[in-house]
């Protein structure tokens, strides 16, 4: 009997074990809010590591096996990944996760994208057709994504429906409560001048009233040159424009030396959960650290 | 029930690791017998050399506007790689000149990793472009990109059986080939140019270091452990192959970068052949 018992449980286990849905996830932002929707009902495996370039990803053979095995991708959808996701996709052969089925969620559905350009060319920097594909950070957006998440979900696994439904519901409340916070804290702020390293940051700060209009990059993804860092000296002297964001794969380096130079400050900032310290607490727990280092930042240097 | 993983392991290996493996067991037969060329002129530099030369057609490709991945590229790598190797056949140096040749090898693989660096400082994401030609896609290779390289291969095994006295007599007793009547420099140039083929086929599926470690490591280790030349291709064969798989089962195994894995696993296998040949050379000395 007790064998049976046993056997029976640990049959019980495994249904349970197979029940829960598949689901890999290329960056740590969308991961963090994939986890907080799916809670139990799902195993979630990330592709790029929180402090890796999102553009560039280091193809591992655990990849291919992971997407092979996954009843669904997240994606941007935006194309930030289109330089190493769709040779993975091609290794994987997986059909659940083609582009049109239930199993190929595409986050920026339902998204307002900026900077979608009106013509194409390569002359203008990294130009990705569908406007800035950083476009998570924003509270906003993240509560559409989480909406959109649990739709998705309750597709592919209806039985556990309401389960998302409630999830997500706590995590959208939650970024409602926190926005309030957030918009509140950075209110004394609007209209400070930031300056950023990669423009992977139009969205938040949108969201947050700041004015971003200066970056390193002479244009995306391309070095900054001597000529560019001087023009962007004189112009944050002239706007003074104090802090200088820099994501963990950019070069720290060039911030700094423009930092000596007009005596801003340099602040290390992520768009993923983990991609600097204390902000390995999902979403939420960073932009609270987003919020709380450029609140901090700019109020000791006016 | 540990024994019942293996088999599972083993297809899911092969799931994954399919193409990579028929690319490290089919393309890299040519690269060991230029090896064997290449060390015996001492010229070991010469494929870094191309490579980046190929490598700064493509910067130059991109630097007109094409993406990475335009098939305009491929003829624009192959047209410097061409070059270079016309610059390597007149730059070929005899016993009294006065810079050896490997300086100008050294000097062509830094003024074009330099011009690369130039032409792609204006180009969006090129520095991390030229970082991934480094190490390659060995992992994502498709079945076409093979079956392209392979032929290409095929022809130039042909030409180099075909025309295997000039070739040979060129690399292994230069000192006499023009004695003999041979045109040096048409053959030389023939030598480089379809070297420069190679590489630059090479380089688009598995990267710049993969082919450097391809083209030395298995003929070092045939250079050491035997003397005539059809010795040394078997046995760089053998370790090229073993080292291939071992390095693809030690990619997936610890999930680690395909490329580098392989390169690395060769490194351990040239090790092993000097362990073996000290070996050797201890029990013939005792007897």
């Amino acid at each position: 009997m007790k064998k049976f018992l046993f056997v029976m449980i640990n049959l019980l286990l495994a249904f349970g074990a197979q029940a829960k849905l598949n689901i890999v996830v290329t960056t740590p932002d969308l991961a963090s809010i994939a986890k907080a929707v799916g809670g139990e009902q799902v195993e979630i495996t990330t592709l790029a590591r929180p402090t890796e370039d999102p553009h560039f990803v280091d193809a591992k053979p655990s990849f291919v096996v992971k997407l092979n095995k996954a009843d669904a991708l997240i994606e941007g959808g935006a194309e930030l990944e289109a330089g190493w996701l769709p040779p993975l996709l091609a290794g994987a052969r997986n059909p659940k996760i083609q582009s049109g089925q239930p199993g190929r969620i595409q986050c920026n559905e339902g998204v307002h994208m900026l900077e979608v350009p009106s013509q194409l060319t390569r002359a203008e920097g990294d130009i990705h057709p569908l406007g800035n594909p950083h476009y998570v950070v924003d509270p906003v957006n993240a509560r559409i994504i989480a909406e959109h998440l649990v739709v998705a979900f309750a597709k592919l696994e209806p039985g556990a429906a309401e389960t998302f439904r409630t999830n997500g519901k706590l995590f959208t409340d939650e970024l409602d409560a926190k926005l309030t916070e957030w918009s509140a804290k950075l209110a004394p702020f609007k209209g400070a001048k930031l300056v950023s390293y990669h423009k992977s940051w139009p969205y938040f700060a949108e969201r947050f009233g700041l004015e971003l209009d200066l970056f390193l990059e002479p244009k995306p993804g391309i070095p900054p040159s001597p000529a560019h860092l001087a023009a962007v000296i004189a112009k944050m002297k002239e706007q003074h424009a104090k802090v200088i964001i820099v994501d963990p794969y950019l070069n720290r380096k060039t911030a700094e030396t423009v930092a000596r130079s007009t005596g801003a400050v340099v602040l290390d900032v992520s768009q993923f959960p983990g991609g600097v310290k204390g902000t390995e607490g999902g979403y939420v727990a960073l932009v609270d650290y987003l919020v709380n280092s450029l609140a901090k930042a700019l109020a000791n240097k006016n | 029930m540990a024994w019942t993983r293996p088999p599972i392991l083993m297809a899911e290996i092969f799931s994954v690791m399919k193409w990579p493996l028929i690319a490290c067991l089919l393309l890299p037969g040519i690269l060991v017998y230029y090896g064997l060329h290449i060390i015996k002129r001492e010229v070991i530099f010469v494929d870094l050399a191309l490579a980046q030369v190929a490598t700064l057609g493509t910067c130059f490709c991109m630097f007109q506007g094409h993406e990475p991945d335009d098939p305009h590229n491929y003829f624009w790598s192959l047209g410097f790689t061409l070059g270079g190797a016309l610059l390597f056949t007149f730059t070929r140096s005899h016993k009294r000149a006065r810079v050896p040749q490997e300086a100008l090898i050294g000097i062509i693989y830094v003024v074009a990793a330099a011009a690369g660096i130039l032409l792609l400082s204006k180009s969006p994401h090129g520095k991390e472009e030229l970082q991934r030609t480094l190490v390659g896609d060995l992992l994502t290779v498709t079945p076409f990109e093979i079956g392209k390289t392979a032929a290409l291969y095929a022809v130039i095994g042909i030409v180099h059986f075909v025309f295997r006295k000039q070739f040979i007599k060129l690399s292994f007793d230069h000192d006499h080939a023009a004695e003999s009547g041979l045109k040096v420099h048409f053959w030389d140039f023939l030598f480089y140019a379809l070297f420069g083929l190679i590489v630059t086929s090479f380089v688009q599926v598995g990267g710049v270091l993969m082919v450097f470690s391809y083209l030395i490591v298995p003929a070092a280790c045939g250079t050491f452990l035997a003397n005539s030349l059809l010795h040394r291709l078997v046995i760089g064969w053998l370790v090229a192959t073993l080292a291939s798989v071992g390095g693809l089962y030690c990619s997936f195994r610890f999930d680690l970068p395909t490329g580098a894995a392989i390169v690395c696993v060769l490194g351990a296998a040239l090790l092993l052949a000097a362990v073996g040949k000290s070996f050797q050379k201890l029990a013939s000395s005792k007897a």
